[in-house]
């Protein structure tokens, strides 16, 4: 399985406090702290899971939100495969720079054609009563913005985590098909170099 | 019953299949180092084994009524044999946890990795659950051996176990499984590609444990040490036998190409030649030849004299890029010889390899192994069918010689070849070309003459001339005096050369350190030893006496042995210079009042702002509800705070921009006095009109101001430039007594503040908020503007422009400023006071908005003290509260000391902290960094006073800062001298000019990398350390953490991503103890490397 399986670097994004970490436990260690510290510098966590068929290791890499932070987080979106724009549905003003986070990794990424790299769009803490953003706000400028995938999520009651970032995962999966109908047979068999070499007598 | 040769197909067939499963088990021991337990080899090993115990087991011995024959023969066993009968109560309590915790089992595969008790087995596995277990407990084979040799007890004599042969074979054959490691961490596939830092560590451990203690502590110093002793780059005395044998097998790191046993080597001329294992490995950029006697393969890991063992002299690792030519002699009785020659012209002792064309082989996996960059010349041919085979057109030595030309023969016939190593085009390949011609020529230079010609000659021409009578090319034996002392030179300038280098190591080390540390060594041990640390007792009589020690001593007795946990709280102050060393009793309480009193105003102060943030938030809210109901549009509530904000400003203006004229007059004389003044009779009179303020006057005004001074001093370095420090100063205090003074005095005070700022500044920008004021409809023109752009820049400029347009003053304003007396003083107070200079030039614009605030009698919904602030400043502090209490209710949750009432308290703090530096803002990080003060000291006002500190060395840190890449370069450069291996292995694996792992170490001072207990004393050591050995103590840690784990992250070969994984996994799991007494070790060895000029 693991000769097989895809490496594919997910990067979560957003304001502090809008429950980054706490998606990224949710979905690989199946916890929730409500009292999760802040994220300081960057962290990953990898999971390995298949999506129609395919065998994946994600490779989740959680940030700091804070924007004074920027110039630690950002050459880690370099070379990701897929990004996690994440607001929280009581937080008004992280839904209003959801833009800028995009902007943001659009450019530090060094993204070759914007308009088809994927992003899925996450609103956090659903399960919170006072809700500052309504679905089809959120919707709204999903669609606006590039026709993102939206889902909303809670990674205290464990709704849609990991829908979420299965999601991901057949965003990366179907740009690529896409890039493989553009270039036909050109794909990789990363299970190739792996066996070759012992030899015995 | 069968007859007796079916019976003996039977066994023969049962051995075979048990040897098959032991050869797999052990080539995946080879290839990976460990077995995994769940590996499909060990079930079918078990299935094997467990079908030859059984075979011809007596009813009797298997138990009649027993569903599992194993389980009731190991029992029998056990009855007289001690390890079969540990191993039954092994595995009955196995079984018991395995039946309690089978209905769990499935879905939580989570819980089932943390307890390490409850095994995580598959139905096969539990099938074999005893052979498994005695596989495992490494009593397999002493089990089967027992039975053997009891086997009348137990067997029917047609048994596999019962032959006399058979028997004693399958107990041999299980040794070898029964001596592996197995390991249960994760699964197979995880354990390759994704190892946790547990398993790693436990990895680590395992494998080590035998022979490096404290290995990790010692590495660094052996880098050094070593290029000194030996002066040889790759000599590498310290590697451990075991891990020497292991480098034999394919890991990660090098690929395996080729692997024979019983290649002979002859290591000296007075000895026969030994078998050895001869073994071809590929790593990225280097191949590597090793030849390994048998005696130390076989060899024992508990046996000490194991690594003393002669043999270790002959063990024979060659890298391939040294060598050139490979002689190769083959004759018709023996398998055929090869001997390696060198760039510089020496022999390697030649290999014999056994019959049966491995020499071939060998050739073959070496070409492979050197493409794509290397080829054989000639190469070899491919033949359909058979492979690869010799060349035959070039066949044999340049020479010419006779016997190979002629005959185009198999293998096995007598044939000589000479293949050169070839690397086209690189440069490399040009050196031995050289070298060559010139032997060729007769004509070699002093230094490598006759090595090269005597060996190449005569081992081409023997081998040639000679034909089969040759057996390999002993040319050490060549008795040429001449080659002695072209050796003899050799070896003095190579040691000259190493000396050299060292030299020049140590001078870099120098430069480069010796800024890092302190250059006088303060010792552990004198006057006393340090080891206890500064105990109750000490601390005692220091507070009672303040000259029984000296500051000096104090600081060596923490560094080196901490403080007592107790007494925590009345040293820290004075380690974070709250309170200096020897200060009496007195002044101690004056600082104490003056930081109380500070505090409590600047408290007020913010809750004042806040108590006006929370209604604009109350109402915004509302508003957003409702527009939210609406639908309408995304407005934030913060946008629509500003805006709300401004326009009350705007209204409250017209009032109060009289006076202008008068005090510009005023101001243009002197302007900073002028303010200052302004400022201190505003604290007064509020000083005064506050009923919980006793003593607000000039002591307490003195600290506060001090500390406030960065946050308001910069819009005038925005205008002016930075460099004009004067005229930030006197804006300083500007804001705070305005804001101050608003609440008692508002009206009259607006229109000072402004008119002084007016004069102070010619461009006139600062005095922004007169001109809206007056005019509403241009104002709120910008207004949008600046919403549209939240461009504080653009904030600054365009007002500034407008102010020109400010219409009449009158002069009443005049009489709100009332004596003039404690200018001079004050603004003394402010130069001295003012530090932190980085900090406040960093954000000039930001700074700027705290300047203006603006009075306003009516409007001001919240104040009831009829106090307003700036829109700026208030939008600026709104999300600088709301930064803060997300992370207050986050802090550290988990220890018992944050309750709600202390994370209140620790929000007041920061609160305090950042309105006093609302141009550096909160930031993630600083309340890591105020909690542990706050567990200490548990006082509001003194861990204020004691953050205040910490932070002047800390914002460095802060992406605001840019300390940190100072920090990285320091840490690259310490590692690259101290630890030139691990360097290298980061250089290799790129990005490692970041370090970022390193990014939260420093950040925080290691708070997130350690426990509660552990950072206060990293902490307090790390103060000390500053006068008694590094102010770069944190360095010094940074590279104890690198260091202990430097040979995990080695042989793991981790990269960037790996080692920020790792760090980040072992974050609160490290021995503080250890990392404080390497990172000392290692200021010290940088001390002595700086004082042994």
């Amino acid at each position: 399985m693991s000769g097989k399986s895809l490496l594919l670097k997910v990067i979560l994004l957003g304001d502090g406090g809008v429950g980054k970490s706490s998606l990224m436990n949710r979905y690989v260690t199946n916890k929730f702290d409500s009292q999760a510290f802040h994220t300081i510098g960057v962290e990953f966590l990898n999971r390995d899971l298949e999506v129609d068929g395919r065998f994946v290791t994600l490779q989740i890499w959680d940030t700091a939100g804070q924007e004074r932070f920027k110039s630690l987080r950002t050459p880690f979106y370099r070379g990701a495969d897929c990004c996690l724009l994440t607001f929280s549905v009581d937080d008004r003003q992280s839904f209003e720079n959801l833009g800028n986070w995009q902007k943001e990794f659009i450019y530090y990424a060094d993204v070759k054609d914007p308009d088809h790299f994927p992003f899925v769009v996450l609103g956090n803490k659903v399960d919170k009563e006072d809700r500052q953003v309504t679905t089809e706000e959120a919707q709204a400028w999903c669609m606006e913005n590039g026709n993102y995938p939206y889902l909303e999520t809670s990674a205290k009651d464990d709704t849609n985590v990991t829908v979420a970032f299965e999601e991901a995962v057949r965003q990366v999966l179907a740009v690529e098909e896409q890039l493989e109908h553009c270039m036909l047979g050109h794909t990789i068999d990363l299970n190739s170099g792996s066996k070759a070499s012992s030899s015995c007598c | 019953m069968a007859s007796v040769p079916a019976e003996a197909e039977t066994r023969q067939r049962l051995l075979r299949t048990v040897k098959k499963e032991v050869k797999q088990i052990m080539e995946e021991a080879v290839t990976r180092k460990f077995v995994h337990e769940d590996s499909s080899h060990i079930i079918s090993f078990c299935a094997a084994v467990e079908a030859c115990v059984l075979h011809g087991l007596r009813r009797r011995a298997a138990g009649f009524l027993r569903s599992n024959k194993i389980a009731a023969l190991f029992m029998k066993v056990g009855k007289g044999f001690p390890p079969a009968e540990e191993l039954s109560r092994k595995v009955q309590e196995l079984e018991q946890l395995i039946e309690s915790a089978r209905n769990q089992i499935q879905g939580l595969q989570e819980n089932v990795r943390k307890l390490p008790k409850l095994p995580n087995l598959s139905p096969l596995a539990i099938k074999h659950l005893w052979i498994r277990t005695a596989l495992f407990g490494r009593v397999l084979d002493k089990i089967v051996h027992y039975l053997v040799e009891n086997s009348s007890k137990y067997y029917e004599k047609e048994a596999l176990l019962m032959d006399p042969v058979d028997g004693p074979i399958l107990a041999s054959l299980l040794v070898g499984p029964c001596a592996l490691e197995y390991t249960k961490m994760k699964t197979a596939d995880h354990f390759w590609t994704d190892p946790s830092a547990d398993e790693l560590v436990q990895r680590h451990r395992i494998h080590s444990s035998h022979l490096r203690q404290d290995s990790p502590t010692k590495r660094p110093a052996l880098c050094i040490q070593k290029r000194h002793s030996s002066g040889s780059m790759d000599d590498r005395p310290s590697i451990s036998a075991r891990d020497y044998v292991e480098s034999l097998h394919q890991d990660s790191r090098a690929t395996l190409l080729y692997g024979k046993n019983n290649v002979l080597v002859q290591p000296r001329d007075d000895m026969e030649a030994v078998p050895g294992y001869l073994s071809l490995h590929q790593t990225a950029d280097v191949m590597t030849l090793k030849w390994t006697p048998n005696q130390l393969m076989n060899g024992s890991v508990g046996d000490l004299d194991y690594e003393k063992s002669v043999y270790w002299d002959y063990a024979v690792t060659i890298r391939l890029e040294e060598i050139v030519y490979l002689h190769c002699h083959q004759q018709v009785d023996s398998g055929g010889t090869v001997v390696l020659v060198s760039q510089d012209g020496i022999q390697r002792p030649p290999f014999r390899f056994p019959k049966g064309g491995h020499l071939l082989q060998f050739l073959s996996c070496l070409e492979n192994g050197l493409l794509p960059h290397g080829q054989l010349d000639p190469p070899l041919w491919s033949q359909r069918g058979k492979g690869k085979v010799f060349p035959k057109l070039r066949k044999r030595s340049p020479q010419g010689s006779s016997e190979s030309t002629s005959s185009d023969k198999e293998d096995d016939e007598a044939t000589d070849y000479v293949f050169r190593i070839i690397y086209p085009g690189t440069q490399s390949e040009f050196v031995p070309q050289d070298l060559m011609d010139v032997s060729m020529n007769n004509l070699p230079p002093l230094w490598q003459p006759s090595p090269r010609k005597s060996s190449c000659s005569s081992c081409s021409q023997s081998g040639s001339a000679d034909g089969g009578s040759t057996n390999g090319c002993n040319h050490e034996r060549a008795p040429l005096k001449l080659l002695c002392d072209n050796m003899k030179y050799q070896i003095l300038s190579r040691a000259f050369y190493g000396w050299l280098a060292y030299c020049r190591h140590l001078s870099t080390v120098r430069t480069h350190l010796s800024a890092l540390v302190n250059h006088m060594i303060v010792s552990p041990d004198l006057p006393c030893d340090a080891g206890q640390g500064l105990t109750a007792s000490i601390w005692e009589k220091y507070i009672q006496d303040s000259t029984t020690y000296p500051e000096q001593e104090l600081l060596r007795l923490i560094y080196y042995g901490g403080v007592q946990p107790e007494i925590r709280r009345a040293v820290w102050p004075f380690l974070l210079g709250h309170y200096q060393f020897g200060m009496t009793e007195m002044e101690r309480k004056e600082v104490d009042e003056q930081i109380h009193a500070c505090y409590a105003q600047t408290m007020s102060e913010w809750l004042g702002c806040e108590a006006i943030v929370r209604q604009r938030e109350r109402e915004s809210h509302a508003a957003a509800l409702a527009k939210c109901s609406s639908g309408a549009s995304l407005d934030s509530h913060l946008h629509r705070m500003l805006h709300r904000d401004s326009t009350i400003s705007n209204e409250s203006s017209q009032s109060c921009s009289s006076g202008r004229q008068n005090l510009r007059l005023q101001s243009d004389s002197s302007s900073s006095t002028q303010v200052f003044e302004s400022v201190d009779e505003v604290e007064q009179t509020e000083a005064e009109g506050r009923s919980e303020e006793k003593h607000p006057k000039i002591p307490n005004g003195n600290p506060a101001n001090g500390t406030c001074s960065p946050d308001s001093g910069h819009p005038s370095s925005h205008n002016f430039s930075s460099g004009l420090s004067e005229h930030s100063e006197p804006s300083l205090s500007t804001e705070d007594s305005v804001l101050d003074a608003q609440r008692s005095l508002p009206a009259v005070f607006r229109p000072g503040d402004s008119s002084v700022e007016d004069g102070q500044s010619s461009e006139a920008t600062t005095s922004r908020d007169e001109a809206p004021r007056e005019e509403l409809a241009v104002q709120d023109s910008l207004e949008s503007d600046l919403l549209a752009n939240e461009s504080l820049e653009e904030f600054m400029s365009i007002p500034g422009s407008l102010d020109v347009a400010l219409p009449e003053k009158d002069g009443a304003v005049m009489d709100g400023w009332p004596g003039e007396a404690d200018k001079p003083s004050r603004a003394d107070s402010e130069d001295n006071l003012s530090e932190e200079p980085e900090m406040e030039s960093l954000f000039p614009a930001l700074a700027s908005l705290a300047v203006t605030s603006s009075a306003n009698n009516e409007a001001s919904p919240v104040s009831s003290s009829g106090v307003t602030y700036s829109p700026e400043l208030l939008d600026l502090y709104t999300v600088n509260l709301h930064r803060i209490e997300k992370d207050v209710q986050r802090c550290d949750r988990s220890y018992w000391y944050f309750t709600a009432a202390n994370l209140e308290k620790l929000r007041n703090i920061m609160c305090s902290y950042i309105w006093q530096h609302i141009e550096i803002g909160y930031v993630q990080g600083m309340c890591d960094l105020l909690a542990p003060l706050l567990v200490i000291l548990d006082d509001e006002a003194l861990a204020f006073s004691c953050f205040t500190e910490l932070m002047k060395r800390m914002n460095q840190n802060f992406p605001h800062g840019g300390a940190m890449d100072t920090h990285f370069a320091n840490m690259r450069s310490l590692i690259q001298i101290l630890d030139s291996e691990l360097f290298e292995l980061m250089h290799q694996n790129g990005d490692y000019t970041h370090f970022y792992f390193c990014y939260r170490w420093f950040l925080l001072d290691f708070k997130r990398e350690l426990v509660y207990d552990d950072v206060f004393s990293v902490w307090e050591t790390i103060w000390a350390a500053k006068h008694v050995s590094s102010a770069h103590y944190v360095l010094f840690i940074a590279l104890a953490l690198v260091e202990v784990y430097r040979d995990i992250i080695l042989e793991n070969n981790m990269d960037f991503t790996d080692i920020i994984k790792f760090f980040n996994e072992m974050a609160e799991r490290h021995n503080a103890k250890q990392i404080l007494q390497l990172a000392r070790d290692l200021v010290h060895k940088v001390q002595i490397l700086i004082e042994n000029k």
